[in-house]
Formats: structure tokens, C-alpha cells, sequence
């Protein structure tokens, strides 16, 4: 990379994924990054090493990421190819991910930058030594909504509606009331069972975060709710004492939950 | 390096075989180490903390558009859904007494 040229196609940028801390040759070869014009790479910084990437600068402004995220089989395309590098990285040596669309002007930038933050890479890799994430979903079983069906609600004679019996305006009433009383007790219950799981999942994990529940549509399946979506740091020996705790509240509160891992820690990275 | 094994036994964090979207969309967009030095750093005189700051903006449009936003239009568990589930019934319920206040006079006025 040499002076910056006035045209911006002409232009490169650095593309950082991760940074990790290792002097063994990482197995980035197959791993094809964001971009195909050049390889994803190490850059050593002190006793650092950033996995990086030289990309046209073009390609990564803040208008092009724009249109890439209003393009959803764009946008997964790049988290995936992200997620990837940085997930093979860790494959073989613990992690710091940095976020999607982490640019520098080039390689000078990129070190100066990053060998400022060196400190706070190391706070961070010491945090996550030994240790891995764990995603831990719930979801409450759907109740399918039964409508109630009485020849008052029923319009199969719009040219003469059937006269209400006497009382029948306060029997509809006490129904609604019954419905929303009930939907109040569901709503309450999966929230308990979410608490009760966070609190148990919680006595195992080094620290936990929790994220924002994802709708029917993420979750792939409208029958049922998520009523928690949190995420764990859990010490690599006590992986398997996750597993079988998940095993055991399934059993003990009838609940859907979800275990997912281990990731790269993502979430614990940064300040927690 | 000739081949493609990534042995994901040496540490454990390799990342779930099978990951959904959501999963790896609210991790990789703002989880991470940011760091601070880069919004210094400006690309084309873009300042990067302004893609970082869009960015962050249109991934909750996009955690939107993939469907995150139960809370806003379930019933049973979101108050505000709720409240528009009441505002429904206050609304069918009006209807009703609309439509029975009509019959009612309708009756009153053959009966004279």
C-alpha cells in the first residue's frame, strides 16, 4: 500500500476480523474473508497478531454498507464470511473478534491503532482464557388461540341477527376477562421459567448477558415464543456440566430450551 | 498449510456447525472489542464511527425485518401489544352496543 491515490477505486483499506495472541502459523488458508482480492492474513502487532484482510476501499464505504445491510442475503453473506475467519481463528488460538466492518487507511493505521488498544486485548483474552460462550434460549409453548365460538359472535345470518339472551353482554364479558386472565397467568409463568433458568444457568457460567429475544420469523418456528435469549461465559471444564443442567430443566419445568456453542465470546469481550 | 482441517478441538470456541442468522447477526454487528482508536481514523474522510453509528442503527432495522420485534406484537407477553389487544375489545365491544342500541330502537319504534 503506498500514498493514497485521489481515486478511490485505486484505494485499499485494512479489514481487521480479530485479534488473538499466537506465534503459530494460523489456518487461514480456504478461509476467503469479506473480500477475494486478497488473502486473509495475520499482521503482528507487539506480542499480538491481528487476522486482517486488504480490501478495496471502494467496496467498504459507509454508502456501500448501506445498501449491504438494507440486503439481507448480502448482509449474512458478510457476517457469515466474518463469523468464519473469525471462528477459524479460534480454532486454534482464544479470540478477541472484533465487529463486523472493523476499516483502517492500511496496514500502518491498523498497527497504530491496534497496538494502542494492546492493553485492553490482553484485560480481554485473559477473561476469555479457557472459556467459551454459550448461547441459552427458552421458549414458551404457543397456545393455539381457541376462539370461542357462540351464536352471538357468529354472523351467519347478518339479515337477522339472533335477539341476545338476557345477561349474555355480561357472559361475553366475564369470557374476555376469563381470556385475558389466562394469557396474564401464561405471560407470568414463561417469564418465571426464563428467571429461574437464568438463575440456575447463572450458578455455572463465569458471567452472562442477556439479548434481545428474536421474533417468530428468527426463531424459525410462530408456534412458540422465546421469552429468554441469554448468553454465557462458561470455563471450558464446566461445559459439559452446562449440558446436563439444560438437560434437567427441560425435564424439571416442561420448557423448550435451546443451547447453543460454543462461540467465539463475542459478548465478553468488550466492557461487560 | 495444504489442507483444510481446522482441528476444533485445540480451544473450544470454534462457533456452533449450525448457527442461524440471528444468532451470528447480533453477535458479529455489536459484540466485540470496539476499539477506540479507529473512529480517530478516518476512511475517504469517512469517519468510521459514522458507519459504526449507522450500522448500528440499520441492524436493529434488519433485527426488525428478520423478525426480532416479537415484543411488539404479542400478546402475551409484551404490555404494549396488550394494551392494543384491550383497545381491540374496547373497540369490538362498542361496536356491539352500537349495533344492539340500533336494535333496540328499531324494535321501540315497530312496537308504537
Amino acid at each position: 500500500m503506498t500514498e493514497r491515490s485521489p481515486r478511490a477505486s485505486d484505494t485499499n483499506a485494512m479489514y481487521v476480523y480479530a485479534v488473538c495472541r499466537t506465534e503459530d502459523r494460523l489456518p487461514l488458508d480456504g478461509v476467503p474473508g469479506v473480500s477475494r482480492d486478497a488473502p486473509v492474513r495475520p499482521l503482528s502487532f507487539g506480542a499480538l497478531t491481528a487476522i486482517v484482510q486488504t480490501v478495496r476501499a471502494a467496496e467498504f464505504t459507509d454508502e456501500a454498507w448501506q445498501d449491504r445491510l438494507a440486503d439481507e442475503p448480502e448482509l449474512e453473506r458478510y457476517a457469515r464470511a466474518h463469523h468464519e475467519v473469525v471462528s477459524a481463528v479460534a480454532a486454534h488460538a482464544p479470540t478477541v473478534p472484533l465487529p463486523l466492518a472493523t476499516l483502517y487507511h492500511g496496514e500502518d493505521s491498523a498497527r497504530l491503532a491496534l497496538t494502542k488498544e494492546s492493553a485492553r486485548f490482553h484485560t480481554a483474552l485473559k477473561r476469555i482464557a479457557r472459556h467459551a460462550e454459550w448461547g441459552v434460549k427458552v421458549y414458551a409453548a404457543h397456545v393455539p388461540q381457541k376462539r370461542e365460538s357462540s351464536p352471538a359472535e357468529e354472523p351467519n345470518a347478518p339479515a337477522a341477527p339472533p335477539r341476545p339472551a338476557p345477561g349474555a353482554g355480561r357472559a361475553y364479558l366475564d369470557r374476555k376477562r376469563n381470556l385475558q386472565a389466562r394469557r396474564e397467568q401464561r405471560q407470568e409463568d414463561s417469564l418465571r421459567v426464563a428467571e429461574a433458568v437464568d438463575a440456575d444457568m447463572n450458578r455455572i457460567a463465569t458471567a452472562s448477558r442477556r439479548l434481545r429475544t428474536h421474533g417468530p420469523a428468527a426463531a424459525g418456528d410462530d408456534r412458540r415464543t422465546q421469552v429468554l435469549n441469554a448468553t454465557y461465559l462458561v470455563a471450558e471444564h464446566r461445559a459439559a456440566e452446562l449440558a446436563l443442567l439444560a438437560q434437567t430443566l427441560r425435564e424439571r419445568t416442561g420448557a423448550q430450551i435451546e443451547l447453543s456453542g460454543p462461540w467465539v465470546p463475542y459478548s465478553f469481550v468488550g466492557e461487560v | 498449510m495444504t489442507d483444510l482441517d481446522f482441528r476444533q478441538g485445540g480451544y473450544p470456541a470454534a462457533g456452533p456447525q449450525t448457527t442461524n442468522l440471528a444468532d451470528i447477526l447480533e453477535r458479529v454487528l455489536d459484540k466485540g472489542i470496539v476499539i477506540a482508536g479507529d473512529i480517530k481514523i478516518d476512511l475517504l474522510d469517512i469517519e468510521l464511527l459514522t458507519i459504526r453509528l449507522r450500522l448500528f442503527v440499520a441492524s436493529v432495522d434488519t433485527a426488525k425485518k428478520a423478525g426480532i420485534d416479537w415484543w411488539e406484537t404479542d400478546p402475551a407477553l409484551s404490555s404494549h401489544a396488550a394494551r392494543n389487544a384491550l383497545e381491540d375489545e374496547n373497540r369490538e365491544l362498542r361496536a356491539r352496543l352500537d349495533a344492539l342500541e340500533a336494535k333496540s330502537e328499531d324494535m321501540s319504534t315497530s312496537e308504537k
